[in-house]
């Protein structure tokens, strides 16, 4: 599995297509339904999948290693929102806790790790 | 030669830059090209601040809040400028009148169109922005806009620049080309 983690509009998505040679209708999209393809090719916007996660008490982390066989093949992508101030919410302060953990355990588990910055790539792994 | 340097607030990047500039000056002539336009005390401070950081490194000030291309027109072109910052060059060309109540939606466009001239025409350049990608927070529109629009230009800036840093607490990251402390 290969991580791609970023800031916002930093080039992610387009270094999974450049790089994994990932076609455009490989990719899954989450976003705030909760709904997940385990086993496309790239799955992006994890961001989005853990904010779910938050809002129904899932363990975003739990639920990858639950589906570990699925995705071990695949380009994940997450937006990195770990370095603003302590949100003031409680449900963005736990939203940003659960991307956090599911980076860090996405990143121990991938072949390698890519930190996007003004669409340039920096190797972390 | 030309370089791109983001970072987190108070990383370093205005000392940084300024360093960089004087060296790829190498005793030529060097311009500060100054985007922010002050509105209020605070502005003023900051302003007043950066001009005692930069005292005696020999940079002609230019005030040039919209359309940075002109410092092309206003200096020697083999000059080295340091633009900073590209963030509030953007804050600036949303609003090109002063007084208008919307932004302007191409002014992202104007000010990559303006950067790279600059880039391209200027016998080196420095720039400088702000990395504001990774917080956990719903931005509404307006911002959200704004964001997109200062990393469209970043990007833009990145793929045009012989050298990309990154400031990390006065720690410098080196993205693209070459970096010697």
């Amino acid at each position: 599995m290969d991580f791609i983690i970023g800031g916002a509009y930093q080039g992610k998505r387009e270094y999974a297509r450049s790089r994994f040679s990932v076609a455009e209708d490989e990719i899954f999209t989450c976003c705030e339904n909760g709904r997940i393809d385990w086993r496309a090719r790239c799955i992006d916007k994890l961001e989005e999948f853990t904010l779910w996660c938050v809002r129904s008490g899932a363990d975003p982390v739990g639920l990858f290693k639950s589906h570990g066989d699925a995705w071990r093949g695949s380009v994940l992508i997450c937006m990195d929102i770990s370095c603003g101030v302590v949100p003031l919410g409680a449900e963005n302060r736990a939203w940003r806790e659960a991307t956090g953990r599911l980076c860090a355990y996405l990143a121990s588990e991938a072949d390698s790790v890519t930190r996007m910055f003004c669409g340039l790539a920096q190797k972390l792994k | 030669m030309n370089i791109l340097i983001s970072g987190g607030s108070k990383s370093g990047k205005s000392a940084l830059a300024q360093q960089a500039a004087l060296r790829l000056a190498g005793g030529g002539k060097r311009y500060y090209v100054a985007t922010m336009i002050p509105y209020d005390g605070e502005d003023r401070a900051r302003v007043a601040r950066h001009v005692a950081d930069r005292a005696g490194m020999g940079f002609e000030t230019l005030e040039l809040g919209r359309k940075v291309e002109r410092c092309l027109s206003l200096a020697a072109t083999d000059a080295t400028f340091l633009v900073d910052s590209v963030t509030a060059l953007l804050l600036n060309e949303m609003y090109p009148d002063d007084h208008g109540a919307e932004a302007d939606p191409d002014a992202a466009k104007r000010c990559v169109e303006g950067l790279l001239k600059v880039a391209r025409g200027a016998g080196n350049a420095v720039f400088v922005s702000d990395r504001i990608y990774s917080d956990a927070i719903r931005y509404d529109c307006f911002t959200e806009k704004y964001r997109a629009d200062l990393a469209l230009i970043d990007r833009s800036l990145a793929s045009a620049c012989d050298t990309v840093l990154e400031l990390c607490a006065g720690n410098v990251i080196v993205h693209k080309g070459e970096w010697k402390p």
